[in-house]
């Protein structure tokens, strides 16, 4: 039985290994995904924590000099470069200074398109800037007249934060721990079809079924190579993840992200599980197809269930329930040791019980389908 | 804003002015920080404890060693030395850490953590912020004097102040063994935290006393320093009982600055006469006046006097913002409007804080017996300087101290990359203290910031200098051309705007 396992094993490898495209295209996404995500970041990061001067257009500034001064020490000025003139207008009413001579509120217009994502950083950073203006002229007209500029602050509130550098990177762990699991689904996904609708369409499947192995050993077997491979994805985004993320500034946003040791570990593990239950998935989906072609259509349909369960996972909806869910389950398990936090080991356990369980119903479901002519000949 | 920045001021807030400062650095508020950060407590060695500081929310690493008040008698009497580390965000340096050391002297670092992390954010991301509380200070068996809170600090008259009776009062308040807690002494202390902590290397950032400290530690341990940063710098040859001539020079800044500017010069063409006619009338004639208490708004009587009111001066100009009212302050209280005057000195009267015991043994330990004629020739030409002088003088005739030896006031020698940094309105260490500081020194550069006063780091882009230096570890690079591409503040011309009006003929675009 274990000669006949191996060698049908090995067969189902070698067969998937040899259209070269299909393996490319399976770990394309596991490689360039973290890649494409530490280049973009790197890029977000620097542009917000290195903020460019701000070119405006202010009009009647005469009125306002030392606002415009104290706004151009802030990196937002009167610009007469129109390459780099923002869309952004600041209108300083003609009244300003006798306004403010009098302590009654003085006006400036801030004309802009709100809805703008290019101006939106622009926009808030020069309102932030007219609120400090504010706030500092607000104390020291309180002390003028005679009055401590604390009675503004009623209540003091003092934080006492429980979070870690490493815990305040949770939520973009929770991101990239997705696209961990993700890639367990991806790279496995062209080899489940080829092996199945595809086996089925070059007419190899009859055939395999008619030597002397059981249905299950086949079945397994197939289950095996495809799981291989969904590891083989996570492995190397794994890696690619480990060496690329350190480069991205986290430091500049106040965390740190540490992809450590017993956290490979832990999605290893954990992806071992998502990893069967993922290559039985698709396999039977697959085998259900009537051609490879729809075979196609229905795994892009059902990758939507662990796609979404990712999601949930990592927004904030029904956290609770989807800890001992499949998938959702594992996923919640790793960002909590990536955030360093005590591991759950029995929703984890839970999780990956429920996932290997559906793996074998499906595993066993697809041992009948084949038994079955229908299927073997998809008719 | 405003406020944190007056209250985290460090400067040698003691010497402000003898008289009051009894009652302004021993203020109850000062009780209360103690109180509420006394949940300071460290456990065993190896499982560090985690404090939270004021202003700060970040958990942070924090503990104390133990060492011995004295250290020729080491089974003696024992103290501890706190600490606090700010951890960096991403520990790519987990060997370095830059130690911020506070000024005063009498300030804890420990309490000015959040400014210090403010300052240094883009240090802390990949190098530890080392806080520890010098001996005598904050938690680290800090030597307070009693306080007697009979009178509201609006009505303290500070010519009734009997500066050996105080002194003497604090005295017999106090166990520890006054001589030990020098600068010299406690610099020991700040190496032994860092073998603690196991740090290999050390960059130092001191502030205003802060940089006596480190030029200490630059003399004493350089092996274990990688870069040195002396902010509002005190040098080895100065003392700071000349500190008391700064304020002299600072006000005069004002006067010219208000001058040479067209708006504040029209606004009060005769400041300079409306501070000369309010000090000598207050001289003979203290005032007194009703007021609205500036926190309670309950009816309560302000009596102002000459000390009071060069007191006032003297710490609004250790902040740009309160610098900005003080044109306006001098002419309306000339003219009998206190408010202006009562509101600065709200943001004061409730005391700093300020480890008076410390101060008392820092100073007469290596300032007040290095007075040269020259200089005591120049204090006594100035009503500031001379009271500052005499207060300490009388204080120290009766505190237990250990002078410090000649070698003491040499300048520093040393090839450390060391960055010197200074502000021109500066009211207590002016940038010519900064040029005699590194008149030895092989490798530093110093960078005066023109519109900066005490503590450049925090006010301006000399923090990213900071960073710079514990980045690069030379100071050949560092261009400091952001120092002066601001804009001065303009001064308050009334109540309500530093903003001169302009004359509608200047505004015709309307369509």
């Amino acid at each position: 039985m274990n000669n006949r396992f191996t060698s049908l094993l090995r067969k189902e490898l070698l067969d998937a290994v040899r259209d070269k495209r299909s393996v490319m295209a399976g770990l394309y996404y596991a490689f360039f995904t973290p890649v494409l995500l530490a280049v973009v970041l790197t890029a977000v990061i620097n542009k917000a924590t290195n903020p460019e001067d701000i070119e405006i257009t202010i009009t009647n500034g005469i009125e306002a000099s030392n606002l415009v001064n104290y706004l151009s020490d802030r990196g937002i000025s009167q610009g007469d470069d129109p390459d780099k003139l923002k869309n952004i207008e600041l209108v300083i009413s003609t009244d300003f200074s006798k306004q403010l001579n009098r302590a009654e509120p003085a006006e400036v217009t801030l004309i802009a398109d709100q809805s703008e994502d290019s101006l939106r950083t622009a926009i808030a950073r020069i309102k932030r800037a007219l609120g400090s203006y504010s706030s500092e002229m607000v104390s020291l007209r309180l002390i003028s007249r005679g009055i401590n500029p604390n009675i503004i602050n009623p209540i003091k509130v003092h934080i006492q934060d429980q979070a870690t550098a490493v815990s305040k990177g949770g939520q973009i762990m929770g991101v990239m721990t997705m696209l961990m699991i993700l890639s367990v689904f991806v790279a496995g996904m062209n080899l489940a079809i080829d092996t199945s609708a595809g086996e089925r369409e070059r007419n190899s499947l009859a055939l395999l079924l008619s030597h002397p192995v059981s249905v299950l050993q086949l079945v397994m077997s197939k289950t095996v190579a495809v799981s291989i491979f969904g590891m083989l994805g996570l492995i190397l985004t794994i890696i690619v993840s480990k060496f690329v993320y350190p480069f991205v500034p986290w430091q500049e946003l106040g965390f740190s992200v540490d992809i450590s040791g017993s956290f490979v570990l832990g999605a290893l593990l954990a992806g071992f599980s998502v990893a069967i239950f993922a290559a039985s998935m698709q396999l039977f989906v697959s085998f259900m197809a009537k051609s490879f072609k729809e075979a196609q259509t229905y795994i892009s349909f059902v990758m939507f269930v662990p796609i979404a369960m990712s999601y949930a996972a990592t927004l904030d909806f029904a956290v609770e329930e989807l800890r001992w869910a499949p998938v959702s389950g594992q996923l919640q398990a790793l960002i909590d040791l990536a955030k360093g936090k005590e591991i759950p080991l029995l929703q984890l356990a839970v999780s990956c019980l429920s996932t290997l369980i559906i793996s074998l119903a499906l595993i066993f479901g697809m041992e009948r389908l084949l038994k079955s002519e229908k299927i073997v000949f998809g008719l | 804003m405003l406020i944190r920045m007056l209250l985290n001021w460090k400067g040698f807030s003691m010497l402000l002015d003898k008289m009051s400062s009894f009652r302004m650095m021993l203020g109850a508020s000062l009780l209360v920080l103690m109180n509420l950060t006394s949940l300071t407590v460290a456990q065993e060695k190896n499982s560090p404890s985690y404090c939270y500081v004021d202003g700060l929310s970040d958990r942070l690493p924090c503990g104390f060693i133990q060492v011995a008040e004295d250290s020729s008698k080491p089974q003696g009497r024992k103290i501890d030395i706190h600490y606090v580390v700010i951890p960096a965000v991403k520990p790519v340096h987990p060997t370095e850490a830059l130690l911020a050391i506070a000024g005063g002297p009498g300030q804890s670092a420990i309490d000015n953590a959040a400014l210090f992390n403010n300052t240094f954010k883009k240090v802390r991301e990949t190098r530890d912020i080392l806080l520890i509380d010098q001996r005598g200070t904050g938690r680290s068996n800090i030597l307070q004097c009693p306080q007697d809170n009979i009178l509201s600090p609006l009505m303290v008259d500070e010519q009734g102040f009997d500066v050996i009776v105080e002194t003497e009062k604090c005295l017999s308040n106090i166990e520890s063994d006054l001589a030990m807690y020098d600068s010299s002494t406690a610099i020991h202390d700040f190496e032994a935290v860092r073998k603690f902590l196991g740090y290999e290397k050390l960059h130092v950032y001191g502030i205003s006393y802060g940089s006596r400290m480190a030029q200490l530690y630059m003399r004493h341990y350089s092996e274990a320093l990688l870069t040195v940063t002396l902010d509002g710098v005190v040098p080895m040859q100065q003392s700071v009982l000349a500190v008391g001539l700064s304020v002299d020079r600072a006000l005069e800044g004002v006067l010219e600055q208000c001058a040479a500017d067209a708006a504040c010069n029209q606004q009060f063409p005769a400041l300079r006469s409306d501070l000369s006619s309010l000090t000598n009338n207050l001289t003979n004639n203290p005032v007194t006046t009703k007021v609205f208490h500036p926190m309670t708004g309950n009816p309560e009587t302000f009596l102002l006097t000459r000390d009071k009111l060069l007191g006032i001066l003297r710490l609004s100009m250790y902040s740009p913002s309160t610098r900005a009212l003080l044109p306006l302050a001098i002419n309306l209280a000339a003219s009998g409007n206190y408010q202006p005057l009562l509101g600065l000195y709200s943001l004061i009267m409730n005391g700093i804080d300020l480890a008076a015991g410390m101060h008392n043994s820092v100073v007469c330990a290596e300032d007040v017996h290095r007075v040269s004629t020259d200089l005591m020739a120049d204090i006594e030409q100035s009503y500031t300087a001379n009271s500052l002088y005499e207060a300490m003088v009388k204080s120290c005739s009766i505190w237990p101290s250990n002078r410090v030896d000649e070698k003491f006031f040499n300048p520093i020698e040393s090839d450390i990359p060391t960055l010197l940094l200074s502000g021109e309105l500066d009211p207590a260490t002016p940038p010519d203290w900064g040029a005699l500081a590194m008149v030895n020194m092989t490798n530093a550069a110093h960078f005066v910031a023109p519109y900066a006063t005490h503590g450049v780091a925090a006010q301006t882009c000399g923090s990213d200098l900071v960073a710079d230096l514990v980045d690069l570890g030379t100071v050949t690079d560092l261009d400091a051309s952001c120092l002066s591409e601001t804009h001065s503040k303009s001064f308050y011309l009334n109540p309500s705007s530093a903003q001169a009006l302009q004359s509608k003929t200047t505004v015709e675009d309307s369509p």
